[in-house]
């Protein structure tokens, strides 16, 4: 008969033993919904306070930086965010200056507003897709949105999209909202943040430029919402479950932020479970 | 509240190319949860071949669009500049005209590390001193003044933990301690936040395997 202990077996377990529980445990609660609330943090107020402030006709764009990888994270606070500023009557501008895959991304979000169905494209909104060049491409669409996007993802020339009329720079726009599983938010701040004014005023007057980023970017992204170089942040479905409650909107942040929830308290328990099995068998070895 | 618009696919390519996603996926899953197998080996080259096409297609019609398109039709000859150093990148690939590649490559990186050292100062370091220095405002919350002291002390450890030209030892080095504390606080956050995202992947799978096979809503 083998002298193992239950916590020597515990500490052996199959890896893939632990996955199957962990992705039963995920899916469970898509089935079953526990209801958990979920409070607003000041960050993801501060994105909605922003939004609120759109006047019609604003321009606002909207620059997809994560990949279809990163829907569970950052598509629940794109969504949502759109919705807002659809209903504030402004005006949305889309692209990407960090995804290949952004068109999956922009179809989802058109698929998901139903606000978009009252509005007219090339008129509200207009969609550009991606163009390479990241941090170089943020500092020439801040001057020049023709000199890196001539026509539309229809192919209609940028000077004949009616919307884009008196729209060429940051100066026509009024706020960034960017998705980001990495550094595009920098290139916004760094290139579009300080206005010619501000500049002189070292910094006084920050451009406004908000992310909604994966849960991984909060983090290191809270120091620029402290410091006033965001105005909102959202992090991971968290942050896109806070921002539907805000919008009004049952999505899918609200949805899987039980399933989330429950996926902590299991890798929690594991924590608890192997480091008590370790100080137990610690001596024996 | 309202509800998501999104609805099961009603068209015949749209539910095969659901169910095409839910084979690869497990196709992938099958890898971590079971092993190595055949499946996983053909989901992963379709998916590594797809994301190739889609990046390859993207970007020659991003090129056509920004350089060969004003080119041709507006006349906008200065663009052959850039174009011309597009191409000497690739000469990278012929050894004896390797070094002509390296042109192209010194513009790229002087132009980008201009372009990034001209908005760096700003946002990065003036805003972040001055925010760390700026005490909150009379009459703020106390969780506030805590956040400002906390931040000033780790601040304060975090960089002398750093200074590497003396030894940390007698006054120094309980100092020194404090800052490695906070950086594994800060690291914690870091990992928690980061199983946090990957988690958040995991579950946003779990969910489309139950959407297409409807048991849950779309």
């Amino acid at each position: 008969m083998s002298d193992k202990t239950i916590w020597d077996k515990l500490q052996n377990v199959d890896r893939r033993v632990f996955y199957w529980i962990l992705f039963v445990g995920l899916a469970v609660p898509f089935m079953f919904p526990l209801g958990l609330p979920v409070a607003v943090t000041p960050p993801t107020q501060g994105l909605y306070d922003g939004l609120r402030k759109l006047q019609a006709g604003d321009v606002v764009v909207l620059s997809i930086n994560s990949g279809v990888s990163a829907w569970g994270d950052c598509l629940p606070a794109m969504v949502a965010s759109v919705t807002q500023v659809l209903r504030q009557d402004a005006k949305l501008v889309i692209w990407s200056i960090g995804y290949v895959d952004c068109d999956i991304t922009y179809r989802e979000i058109v698929n998901r507003v139903p606000e978009f169905k009252s509005k007219t494209y090339g008129m509200d909104w207009v969609y550009f897709g991606y163009c390479p060049g990241q941090e170089s491409n943020a500092a020439l669409l801040r001057d020049n949105i023709r000199g890196v996007y001539t026509k539309d993802i229809q192919g209609t020339p940028t000077d004949n999209v009616p919307m884009m009329k008196n729209i060429n720079g940051a100066k026509d726009i009024a706020m960034v909202l960017t998705s980001d599983t990495g550094d595009v938010q920098t290139y916004y701040r760094q290139q579009w943040g300080p206005t010619k004014s501000s500049r002189d005023n070292f910094g006084a007057v920050k451009y406004p430029v908000a992310e909604i980023g994966i849960a991984m970017n909060l983090s290191g992204d809270m120091s620029f919402f402290l410091s006033g170089d965001l105005f909102g942040l959202t992090g991971g479905s968290r942050g896109g479950a806070e921002l539907e409650k805000l919008v009004g909107i049952k999505g899918d942040g609200t949805i899987t932020m039980d399933s989330i929830n429950v996926s902590h308290l299991l890798v929690i328990g594991a924590i608890v479970l192997a480091n008590v099995g370790y100080l137990l068998t610690r001596g024996k070895k | 509240m309202i509800t998501n618009v999104a609805a099961y696919p009603t068209d015949i390519f749209g539910i095969i190319g659901l169910w095409a996603g839910l084979l690869l996926m497990l196709f992938i899953y099958s890898y971590p949860l079971w092993k190595e197998n055949p499946l996983y080996r053909f989901a992963e080259h379709t998916f590594v071949a797809l994301a190739m096409a889609i990046a390859i297609g993207t970007n020659l019609n991003s090129l056509n669009n920004t350089a060969i398109s004003p080119l041709t039709t507006k006349g906008q000859f200065l663009l052959i500049i850039p174009i011309i150093l597009g191409f000497m990148l690739y000469l990278l690939l012929v050894p004896k005209y390797r070094w002509v590649s390296r042109y192209p490559v010194a513009i790229l990186v002087g132009s980008s590390l201009g372009v990034g050292m001209a908005g760096q100062p700003l946002p990065n370091i003036v805003s972040q001193i001055i925010d760390t220095i700026t005490p909150p405002k009379a009459g703020a919350a106390a969780l506030n003044w805590f956040n400002f002291v906390y931040i000033a002390i780790g601040l304060i450890c975090v960089t002398m933990y750093f200074l590497l030209t003396y030894e940390h030892t007698g006054p120094v080095k309980p100092v020194t301690q404090l800052g490695r504390y906070f950086i594994m606080l800060a690291l914690g956050a870091y990992f928690g936040n980061t199983v946090l995202f990957r988690f958040s992947m995991l579950a946003s799978r779990a969910q489309f395997l139950l959407q297409v096979l409807k048991i849950i809503p779309m």
